[in-house]
């Protein structure tokens, strides 16, 4: 890395602190139980425990969406439109179209996880073997991956989610696709960091003369070493990818109607904003609810894999 | 350090012809015609042929790159499809005024942002460093679309203090930084805009203060006898270039990341001009717009390196 | 600087960011004496050049007050349906002895905003203008944006000063209403700038009943009166008119409720109530608009008559109005029974049962169909609640329907290419504006017009419906000619050419201090008799 120490991306928020630490885990000496040893840090750490239980119950009520959703989140009703809480047995009202609001919420939480959970994990696949590759690799692929990444890079995030959405058109496809062109360089950066990092270590020069094969090597020297930094930024950026989808549909390029997507409620609520604010505040505060713990496990998980702690 | 100066800014010229390439091709992942704002909705066939050429769009897209990149190292993005004027103008207009944001937003997120976490590195583990790294949390996560509208609602429309949308009373032309009734128009949007920074930057410098705190030489400081004040000093200065670093982001940040904030106040500046030239689907204007933003955020990071490399020697070595 | 100060500091940072605007005393954001502002639903200003962009809202706030055409439209009623009258020329009509020549009449003694004499060369260089890619006038902008009224047009010439005589390509009686929506500018201007139209775009000269006074690109628009028109009863009464493109419908109520407009454009229906029970007015009224979806007529379900009735049997019109908060009317035909060749038409009641049977009929149950629809756009309404309520009555009835649903341009383009480009699309909900008698019922059934060289989008056609068309077009007595319209009405009708849904009532909302407006059915509106408050 000739440039910068920081790895982190500027234009996503949240990640900025990360910078440093993964840079010195990954020569860490893999000790024995080191996974042991976070898990039993987190154990105690009861405001992580707290919170992603929070998280965790917001991914069983999508998944279990149709068991828990008191009414059909299509139904619409165009005598009960825009209701207040309790009416007629919706508790949290019901929205533009006379469709319960808490049915829509929870299913709303399987496109929203669905839109912050996907891109991050194919960036991470993809960003992440990238940078491996690019890490590992000899000079000429090192600087055609990296650069090209670079140029990606140069792009503030939410500007490049919004150029290649409006270029390609809305829908939920488009919009996955857009986030992970958007997280694959700052993926790339790190992976690549942290395999340039153990690459020159002893014992991977040692298993080297060993002969053992490069796959060989990267399965077992460095995967290891670099899937702890891959996987707390990852952790870092699911916050970021929620809140830039939710965002992509409020500008109507992401999710298209009527599936129920926070930030299309949002989008959509928002017209009847004098009507019924608190109703139209719910999506919002789902959206907020659903960062704020990802962004305090993260942070707690990161806690815990720091071993300088 | 003046041939890492040099090779810095070598370095950024390959990735400026890159940026220029993908904003280029951008827009020809875009499905229906480039030229649909100037046809009406029964256009013919024929009328579509006559305007295309007359556009030039109907050039091999390769020969359209090179015609667009040499016309733009020359200063000229071409023209709105749409309202006919320059892009240099349309652009660096909206550029302007998304700049004026950010000129009061940055130094207010800078400064908030900074306190809250110098505070809390001051104290880590103690209530102080709780709440504030509560409030940081709270600023990150939340929609800011969205917590603007919610301003919105409390002070243009329930308590009339405040206007709701736009620059000044008779538009960005004329707008009057020194005159209350033009410079009331910042507050919401800028406060808006500030959040997202002042908790990165909060955090950050919780983070790097903490850090630094917990630094051998801060205890031989200690040691020495200097006083509580003296160490503090010590400590910032020590964190500051990693501080100094995300703050330098975080202003390409509010200069390129403004589009949802804009476009909830109608705010006429670079975002909510790329956003009517996706609804409009005005290509000329859409290139313009994010290819300034980019080479922007390149030129930002740029000299956030350089300065960095100033502050902190060992940079320039590696 | 220790913990404390710092503490300090950033607690004072933080209050100062946050309350700045509470501790200063507001000053009122409300306009000055006599200024109209106007905030547009349109996303852009609309272009100057002539006729402008931004579809119809262009020619409401721009196009007609900077400008007329040979024939306008007469806007000064709200109880009747409107039609169009003289402008620039003072009378037209056929020559006898040719019918697809036709004789123009100008107006004489009108002046240009910049002083000049208006007069019959003006008129054919502005022909020229929009027609001609060898005159030097020649602009493509303005000849995309007009080109669709040039269909028919084939020549001019000059009779005398005063008037001039324009040929058609096929004989049509109902040419004039075209010429409504050709635009005339300025020669003097566009001269003296050497035809660069983007300093002309900044100084734009007509001879409408405003005058350009500036503008701040994508901002605002400022026009002031022209005290020098033609028409004295149509010298705007107020000091200024301002023009805000506002696209957002929340953005525009909260401006009008803060006081920084006073007249807005499409208010959403649910914020209706809290506009009124902040004294604001709300007109409305009905004008030709629809928004229905228009259907398939080469493949796919709705090529099978039953099938067409049973869709329009199974919308439940009440609901979709109340969805909308009242602010349209059911429609049960093409145009609304406020136009003269309404007639009657068959009224297709909401029925679920005679659907599902008609269904059962045509042996299509469940019938599937795909629809395009779009998020929003000029005149769509409240697109994406609207075309989720009609899809659960479709479905109600015994149809599948999969919504396909774009963006506005995406939009536009399955309704430019029409069903060759688009043949799996079953129906589209294009909303239509209805202005005339050719865009209204011709159009769309006419074998002559068929996508993508003209609107007839679904390929609709039958010898009935061609030998009406060419009845209408040969008839140059208005009595008869209205009759013949009125069957072509009928017969689509019973032809359910459409998904008829609703049309809308264009709602607006105005400030308590705006006085003297009067809401035409019509898609253009006359403000210059509105006066504003201090």
């Amino acid at each position: 890395m000739n440039e910068r120490v920081v790895v982190a991306p500027g234009a996503i928020p949240a990640d900025s602190e990360i910078a440093d630490n993964e840079v010195d885990l990954a020569p860490a000496i893999k000790v024995r139980g080191y996974w042991q040893s976070v898990l039993h840090r987190l154990r105690y750490d009861w405001m992580t425990i707290g919170f992603g239980l929070v998280v965790l119950a917001i991914v069983i009520a999508a998944i279990a969406a149709p068991l828990i959703a008191p009414f059909d989140p299509y139904q619409q009703s165009i005598v009960g439109r825009l209701k207040p809480f309790g009416w007629r047995g919706h508790p949290w009202g019901t929205d533009e179209l006379g469709r319960d609001m808490m049915s829509r919420l929870i299913y709303g939480g399987r496109i929203s996880l669905l839109m912050g959970l996907a891109p991050v994990l194919i960036a991470t696949v993809v960003g992440g073997m990238l940078g491996v590759i690019g890490g590992f690799a000899g000079r000429v692929a090192n600087t055609a991956i990296m650069r090209t990444m670079d140029v990606f890079y140069a792009f503030p995030s939410i500007l490049l989610a919004v150029a290649i959405s409006g270029a390609m058109g809305g829908g939920m496809i488009n919009g996955i696709i857009s986030l992970s062109l958007v997280f694959t360089p700052a993926m790339c950066r790190v992976a690549e960091t942290a395999t340039a990092q153990v690459k020159n270590l002893d014992y991977i020069e040692a298993a080297r003369a060993s002969g053992a094969s490069t796959l060989t090597i990267i399965r077992h020297h460095v995967l290891g070493n670099v899937l702890g930094p891959v996987f707390i930024y990852a952790s870092s950026l699911v916050s970021v990818s929620i809140l830039l989808a939710s965002g992509l549909s409020f500008l109507g390029l992401g999710v298209q109607p009527p599936e129920p997507d926070w930030g299309l409620m949002l989008s959509t609520l928002r017209q009847s904003l004098y009507v019924d604010p608190l109703g139209c505040a719910l999506p919002g505060i789902a959206i907020f609810v659903t960062s704020i713990c990802f962004n305090l496990v993260s942070d707690g998980v990161r806690g815990a894999m720091d071993v300088r702690g | 350090m003046l041939g890492y100066v040099i090779r810095r800014i070598l370095f950024a010229i390959p990735i400026a012809l890159g940026v220029s390439v993908v904003c280029f091709s951008l827009v020809y992942l875009a499905p229906g015609d480039p030229l649909q704002t100037v046809l009406p909705p029964d256009a013919t066939a024929e009328t579509i042929a006559i305007v295309k050429h007359a556009y030039g769009f109907d050039r091999p897209v390769p020969v359209q790159y090179a015609i667009w990149l040499w016309h733009v190292l020359h200063g000229d993005f071409g023209r709105s499809i749409a309202s006919q004027r320059a892009v240099t103008l349309e652009v660096f207009g909206a550029l302007a005024n998304t700049a004026m944001l950010a000129l009061f937003a940055a130094p207010l997120s800078f400064i908030v942002g900074f306190g809250m976490g110098a505070l809390a590195g001051c104290f880590p583990g103690r209530a102080t460093d709780r709440i504030v790294t509560g409030a940081a949390v709270i600023g990150v996560s939340l929609p800011n679309y969205w917590l603007g509208l919610v301003l919105v609602i409390i002070f243009a429309v329930e308590l009339m203090v405040l206007p709701a949308s736009g620059m000044g009373q008779s538009g960005s032309a004329a707008f009057t930084l020194w005159h209350w009734s033009d410079a009331q128009f910042l507050v919401l949007p800028v406060t808006t805009l500030a959040m997202i920074p002042i908790g990165i930057i909060a955090r950050t410098t919780r983070a790097a203060v903490a850090e630094v705190r917990s630094q051998d030489f801060v205890t031989t400081l200690r040691a020495m006898g200097l006083g509580e004040g003296a160490v503090i000093r010590h400590v910032l200065k020590n964190a500051s270039p990693q501080v100094l670093a995300v703050m330098g982001l975080q202003f390409g940040y509010l200069m390129g990341g403004s589009i949802l904030v804009e476009t909830v106040f109608t705010w006429p500046g670079s975002g909510f001009l790329l956003f009517k030239a996706i609804i409009n689907r005005d290509i000329p204007v859409l290139q313009g717009t994010i290819l300034a933003l980019a080479l922007i955020f390149v030129a930002t990071n740029l000299i956030v390196d350089l300065l960095q490399a100033v502050l902190d020697p060992r940079i320039r070595r590696a | 600087m220790t913990c404390s100060a710092l503490k300090m500091l950033s607690w004072c940072g933080a209050m100062a960011g946050l309350i700045a605007g509470g501790l200063v005393a507001p000053t009122s954001p409300a306009g000055a004496a006599g200024v109209l502002k106007v905030a547009m639903t349109a996303g852009d200003l609309p272009v100057t050049t002539g006729n402008p962009d931004q579809g119809f809202e262009g020619f409401r706030f721009v196009g007609w007050n900077l400008y007329d055409a040979l024939i306008n439209w007469d806007l000064s009623k709200s109880d009747t349906a409107s039609d169009i009258k003289p402008g620039l020329a003072t009378e037209w009509h056929i020559d006898p002895a040719n019918h697809k020549r036709w004789i123009f009449t100008l107006r004489q003694g009108v002046k240009w905003h910049d002083g000049c004499d208006f007069s019959a060369d003006d008129v054919i260089w502005n022909f020229q203008r929009i027609s001609d890619p060898k005159a030097p006038q020649f602009f493509t902008q303005q000849f995309a944006l007009s080109r669709a009224y040039l269909t028919n047009f084939d020549s001019i010439e000059k009779i005398d000063d005063h008037s001039v005589a324009i040929t058609t390509k096929f004989v049509e009686s109902l040419f004039p209403y075209d010429m409504s929506y050709v635009l005339m500018i300025s020669r003097c201007r566009a001269q003296a700038l050497n035809y660069d139209w983007t300093a002309y775009a900044n100084q734009p000269s007509g001879t409408g009943p405003y005058r350009f006074a500036g503008m701040t690109a994508h901002e605002r628009m400022e026009l002031v009166p022209n005290n020098d028109y033609w028409d004295k009863a149509r010298v705007p009464k107020q000091d200024r008119l301002v023009l805000l493109p506002t696209p957002e419908a929340a953005t525009r109520t909260a401006a009008l409720l803060s006081g920084q407009v006073n007249f807005i454009e499409a208010p959403a229906p649910d914020a209706i109530p809290v506009l009124k029970r902040a004294n604001m007015q709300i007109v409305s009224n009905v004008y030709p608009h629809n928004w229905p979806y228009i259907l398939n007529f080469t493949r796919g379900p709705f090529t099978d008559l039953r099938v067409r009735q049973a869709a329009n049997y199974a919308i439940n019109r009440d609901d979709v109005v109340d969805l909308v908060g009242g602010m349209a009317t059911p429609q049960y035909a093409e145009v609304p029974p406020s136009l003269p060749y309404y007639g009657h038409p068959v009224i297709y009641k909401f029925d679920k049962a005679k659907a599902r049977a008609l269904l059962k009929e045509a042996n299509c149950l469940p019938c599937k169909v795909t629809l395009a629809i779009s998020t929003s756009g000029s005149g769509q309404m409240q697109s994406l609640p609207m075309n989720e309520l009609v899809k659960q009555q479709l479905e109600d009835a015994g149809f599948e329907v999969t919504l396909n649903v774009m963006d506005w341009n995406a939009l536009l383009d399955v309704s430019r290419s029409g069903v060759p480009k688009y043949p799996n699309v079953d129906g589209m909900n294009a909303s239509r504006g209805l202005l005339d008698p050719v865009s209204a019922i011709i159009k769309p059934v006419a074998t002559a017009y068929w996508s993508p060289a003209g609107s007839n989008w679904g390929h609709f056609g039958t010898p009935e419906a061609d030998g009406l068309v060419k009845q209408i077009f040969e008839e140059f007595e208005p009595e008869k000619r209205l009759a013949l319209l009125t069957r072509l009405h009928e017969y689509e009708s019973e032809q359910a050419l459409m998904i008829f849904v609703v049309h809308d009532l264009n709602p607006r909302a105005l400030s308590p201090k705006v006085h003297g407006f009067v809401q035409a059915q019509n898609w253009f509106q006359d403000l210059t008799p509105i006066t504003v408050d201090p």
